[in-house]
């Protein structure tokens, strides 16, 4: 599958996004402007985009505590999410949720979810759900190399396996569990070997590599809307920054990090192909960074602006029907 | 200054007391050792004299439970002290046993001329009533107080309401559970506190630290009637009568004198044998048992004895007693004759050792040279503590009583 | 016209295939549904009637609830059916931490329409692990709705509405009462909206609240305390959230006494939230203690010595009521 060019400066001006969101969302963290704790994906964003930009609007998605690129490559709306981590009434979830409980279901985001490996069996529901209504969206369920060895994503890959759901289940295995390395914690080298077990393809691609990701998610999503039934996507990746802001990462050396940073960088190794290519040049990426940037500080004056919920406001939004 | 009212420790064992009154209401001047209030321990009753001149100004209610040491009240040196008072009550010196100060003071600032500070609503004691019988009382005007209750602990409930409200007094068969019901409600709940708790307390401790027995034996008291009658009849009728007590006590006091072992008490590992006889009357005067002591009735005239029995009846009745009064017993007589009883098995009035108990005399017949007399005839009942006392010894000093009783003229030698 | 008797399994399968063909996206997914029509054949006649839209799923409990929360959340209806109440505990998180919070963590953005039915209760000798109450668990949890019926008319007109209900229904069922017959009106459209309690029994010497097993238990104990010249009223609450504090209201206004009768274990149990706010709402009504009646603090044990022992009797019931009523 060949993608135009403007598919390709798309997704690098989206993983640019991603890059941009998380750089200040961590600046405005550091800051004291963000309450409670965030989690960013700044070096994964070829995953999230390579898998996202496959999608169409009216495919699902759930995704996890490290979920603001995922969100973002599906289309979500940057002053609504900027509005949400600073806990404003104009927020997604009218500052209910926080950076780990952000969803727009008019995008198919059926959420970020606090809890590892919560989201899988949501998308098995949501699979099963696209079977029952005869439609042929797919379902794209994130979660880490963490969250793989919980005992939900055995029932959830399961069950997709025996209807025959389409579900991708996409690991970004970026390396560590919180501070565990995931070769102390997962019993294989490549999580995706685990796909047998469950009567599914397992892929494992080099997860910064956007355009191999991109291609895996193709076939995937291919095979899903084909009724062919589930995959399981492994990117694999690496986590730049801590597990959480102000994670004093003990586990690990500056030197892997900065290792990755400089010679993988997903965003570096995206536009030194797309270079070569001629599909960018200096100016347009400077007009990218620009634009992109301009977008952000417009988000963040328009999430600063806006108000915070009352706080009787606590009390609405639980039911329907109350 | 204003001159602090504390309670005093009235005995070795003292703690706590009830404040039963105070003599003066609120505000008014009390001279210093007029009676200012008072006490009532599980004792005596006593009257505390006033330490100064003051205004008073009571913390305490009438009812409270107070301790030793408190402070229960100022006396204020003038108007404005005990406005200076009135207005910020010593909080450091009050204690959780007073909630109703405040009330009794806002109360007191109204009227000052309160005749009787006393009075019963003053009293901290909370009336339990169900939420719905509160609000059906505040409704109707009722005075919960007026009110018995008979649901569990005498809680007030809906249906006394009713019942007030229709004029009935609850009946015990209506009260609580019904004829058929297993359920056992009260009618009225009595605290044990007081002059009860400390017989509650006594009682106890004595039958669960001693071995009694009791002896029981029936003397002729032909003779001792015959006496009592001619020593009243010798002196003139405004001379104190001698009564069948004073004769009784003197006796048992004599054969302490012959039996001293009798007159013992278990203290530690010991048993001390008392050198004095100081014999307990035991009376119910209608304020619970008390027991005033009699000092060495073995040396004293039985008209003289006669005299100090009434004198302590008076106390006792008036809640008068005081702790000289209460103490320093060695034996006791508890006479149980006035209500018929012939034979009972007496409490020992621990720590001392044996208790006499006196019943009625009747006349009986009895057979002399084979015909059949008409005699009138004491019993008695001794009960010794068997640990120290065994049942020879007790019986010997029951036979010695017994002989004095039947022939008083032993009693000369 | 004689009045139409159905057992709590009868009414419950005529409700949802009466629902069921109103509405297409009603489906019911648990484990071991289709051979026997549900282990306590509660799905009677849906197998055949509806192939495809009852489904039998692996022993995931976990899966299979979180499978309710995402189905629900993109256009179906969902019954998710919990085999035994008892195993919701393998899926406290998809129930407690998605389907009650995904709403409102989300800022009201989505509506979660889930049905998790749950046969509960003891008496069947299934010992500690077959045959709990675990509905406070899920009163405790906002977002949820809890819903347990007693007779089998109550059956029908509540799993009805629960279905029809945009919100997370915790829908329990006692094992033993699915055989119980009542009269149940055939009416497709009879509903029983949630939050709306029954007075069941008018009395004007105390109120028995319960709900569930319970209610049965309080029937009998009015009988019996009649006959003593106590005249019980008992609400049967049927919904414990939302809670149809009204009737409760009305009901104690009338009598003064209330005594909270349920199968639960007492200590933390439904009826400790009630006699709570019946004390803040009702405190000058109250002519008594509100008292609870409930199972003793144990897991349910096997033995049937045992476990009559532990559960609430008639008995109990008669005492509390005999307490309140100072009789």
């Amino acid at each position: 599958m060949t993608l135009d060019r403007e598919e390709l400066l798309r997704m690098y001006r989206t993983m640019v996004c991603v890059r941009q969101f998380e750089t200040l969302a961590g600046e405005y963290f550091a800051a004291g402007k963000i309450p409670g704790f965030i989690h960013l994906s700044i070096g994964q964003e070829a995953s999230s985009v390579g898998v996202c930009s496959a999608l169409r609007s009216d495919d699902f998605l759930t995704t996890t505590h490290r979920g603001h690129g995922h969100l973002i490559a599906k289309g979500a709306d940057l002053d609504r999410m900027v509005a949400e981590l600073l806990g404003k009434r104009t927020g997604y979830c009218k500052g209910k949720g926080g950076s780990m409980h952000i969803a727009d279901f008019a995008l198919g985001i059926l959420g970020a979810n606090g809890v590892v490996a919560g989201g899988l069996p949501l998308a098995v529901g949501a699979g099963l759900s696209i079977k029952l209504r005869k439609t042929d969206q797919v379902v794209v369920s994130f979660f880490g190399d963490g969250a793989s060895n919980r005992g939900p994503v055995h029932e959830a890959m399961n069950m997709a396996g025996i209807w025959r759901l389409p579900v991708i289940f996409c690991v970004e295995n970026n390396g560590y569990a919180s501070t565990t390395p995931v070769a102390r914690a997962c019993s294989v080298p490549d999580l995706a070997l685990r796909a047998a077990g469950y009567g599914m393809p397992g892929v494992t691609v080099d997860g910064n590599d956007v355009l191999a990701v991109r291609e895996a998610a193709d076939q995937a999503v291919a095979r899903a809307r084909a009724g062919q039934g589930p995959t399981f996507l492994e990117n694999k990746t690496y986590r730049i920054r801590g597990h959480f802001e102000g994670d004093p990462q003990k586990y690990r050396e500056e030197a892997e990090v900065q290792a990755w940073r400089d010679k993988n960088d997903p965003l570096q190794r995206f536009a030194a192909v797309l270079r070569k290519g001629n599909v960018l040049t200096q100016d347009l990426q400077q007009g990218i960074w620009d634009e992109v940037e301009a977008q952000i500080g417009q988000a963040l004056a328009f999430a600063e602006q806006s108000p915070y919920p009352e706080p009787k406001e606590a009390l609405e939004d639980l039911l329907v029907n109350p | 200054m204003a001159i602090e009212i504390i309670v005093p420790k009235l005995g070795l064992t003292m703690e706590e007391a009830v404040l039963v009154s105070w003599s003066f209401a609120p505000g008014d001047k009390v001279a210093k050792d007029q009676t200012v209030l008072v006490l009532e321990t599980d004792k005596v009753s006593y009257e505390l004299p006033s330490p100064g001149d003051g205004l008073l100004h009571p913390l305490v209610a009438p009812g409270a439970t107070v301790k030793v040491s408190q402070v229960v009240g100022y006396l204020a040196g003038d108007q404005a002290e005990l406005a200076t008072l009135r207005a910020e009550p010593p909080a450091a010196e009050t204690d959780k046993a007073q909630p109703a100060a405040a009330a009794l003071d806002s109360r007191a600032s109204k009227d000052r001329r309160t005749p009787s500070p006393a009075s019963a609503d003053l009293a901290p004691k909370r009336i339990k009533a169900s939420p719905l019988a509160r609000a059906m009382a505040a409704k109707e005007g009722l005075d919960l107080a007026s009110i018995v209750g008979s649901g569990p602990a005498g809680r007030i409930v809906k249906a006394d309401i009713l019942r007030a409200l229709a004029g009935v007094q609850p009946a015990v068969a209506t009260a609580g559970a019904g004829a058929d019901s297993p359920t056992l409600t009260p009618t009225q709940e009595i605290p044990i506190t007081g002059i009860r708790k400390a017989i509650f307390q006594n009682m106890h401790h004595s039958l669960s630290s001693q071995a009694q027995l009791t002896l029981h034996t029936e003397a002729s008291a032909a003779n001792l009637v015959r006496l009592r009658r001619k020593l009243n009849q010798r002196q003139g009728k405004d001379a104190t009568k001698v009564s069948f007590n004073a004769l009784i006590v003197k006796a048992a006091a004599l054969a302490l004198r012959l039996h001293p072992l009798i007159n013992a008490s278990v203290e530690g590992e010991a048993l001390k044998v008392w050198r004095q006889i100081n014999i307990g009357v035991a009376m119910d005067l209608g304020n619970g048992l008390v027991v005033p002591k009699l000092r060495h009735p073995d040396q004293k005239g039985v008209r003289a004895i006669s005299q100090e029995i009434l004198v302590l009846a008076e106390r006792a009745q008036a809640k008068k007693l005081t702790l000289a009064d209460l103490a320093g017993g060695t034996f006791t007589v508890t006479n149980l004759g006035a209500w018929d009883i012939d034979y009972f098995t007496p409490i020992v009035n621990s720590p001392e050792s044996a208790i006499l108990g006196v019943g009625r005399i009747v006349e009986k017949m009895v057979p002399v040279n084979g015909q059949g007399v008409a005699e009138p005839r004491l019993s008695l009942s001794l009960t010794i503590d068997h640990r120290v006392i065994d049942g020879a010894p007790g019986a010997a000093f029951l036979k010695t009583v017994k002989e004095f009783i039947e022939e008083p003229l032993l009693m000369l030698e | 016209m004689a009045e139409r008797r159905l057992s709590a399994s009868a009414a419950l399968a005529e409700a949802l295939r009466e629902e069921m063909t109103r509405d297409e996206t009603i489906f019911i997914l648990g484990e071991d549904l289709v051979s026997h029509s549900g282990i306590f054949g509660q799905f009677k006649g849906i197998p055949e009637n509806f192939p495809g839209r009852i489904i039998d799923a692996p022993i995931s409990e976990t899966c299979v609830a979180g499978c309710g929360v995402g189905a629900g959340l993109t256009g179906m209806r969902p019954l998710v059916d919990f085999h035994f109440s008892d195993f919701v505990t393998c899926a406290m998180d998809e129930l407690c931490n998605q389907a009650a919070k995904i709403r409102y963590m989300f800022g009201g953005q989505v509506k979660l329409p889930l049905v998790v039915w749950c046969p509960d209760g003891a008496g069947l000798r299934a010992a500690a692990q077959h045959s709990q109450s675990l509905e406070a668990w899920f009163v405790h949890t906002p977002g949820l709705k809890v819903v347990v019926p007693s007779e089998p008319a109550d059956v029908k007109g509540l799993i009805k509405s629960s279905l029809r209900d945009d919100d997370p229904v915790m829908f329990f069922q006692h094992k033993r009462l699915f055989a119980k017959e009542g009269p149940v009106p055939e009416d497709a459209d009879f509903i029983i909206p949630l939050g709306q309690a029954a007075i069941k029994r008018p009395g004007a010497d105390l109120t028995f609240l319960t709900y569930g097993s319970g209610y049965h238990l309080c029937l009998q104990a009015a009988e019996e305390l009649a006959a003593q010249d106590i005249l019980a009223e008992i609400v049967d609450l049927r919904t414990l959230k939302p809670l149809d504090m009204e009737t409760v209201a009305h009901s104690i206004q009338n009598t003064n006494r209330a005594v909270v009768v349920h199968e639960a274990c007492v200590t933390g149990g439904f009826g400790a939230e009630l006699a709570a706010r019946i004390q803040v709402e009702l405190f000058d009504y109250l002519d008594a203690p509100v008292l609870r009646v409930g199972a003793k603090d144990v897991p349910i044990p096997f033995s049937p010595v045992l476990e009559d022992y532990v559960l609430p009797s008639v008995a109990e019931v008669i005492e509390a009521a005999r307490a309140v009523t100072y009789r």
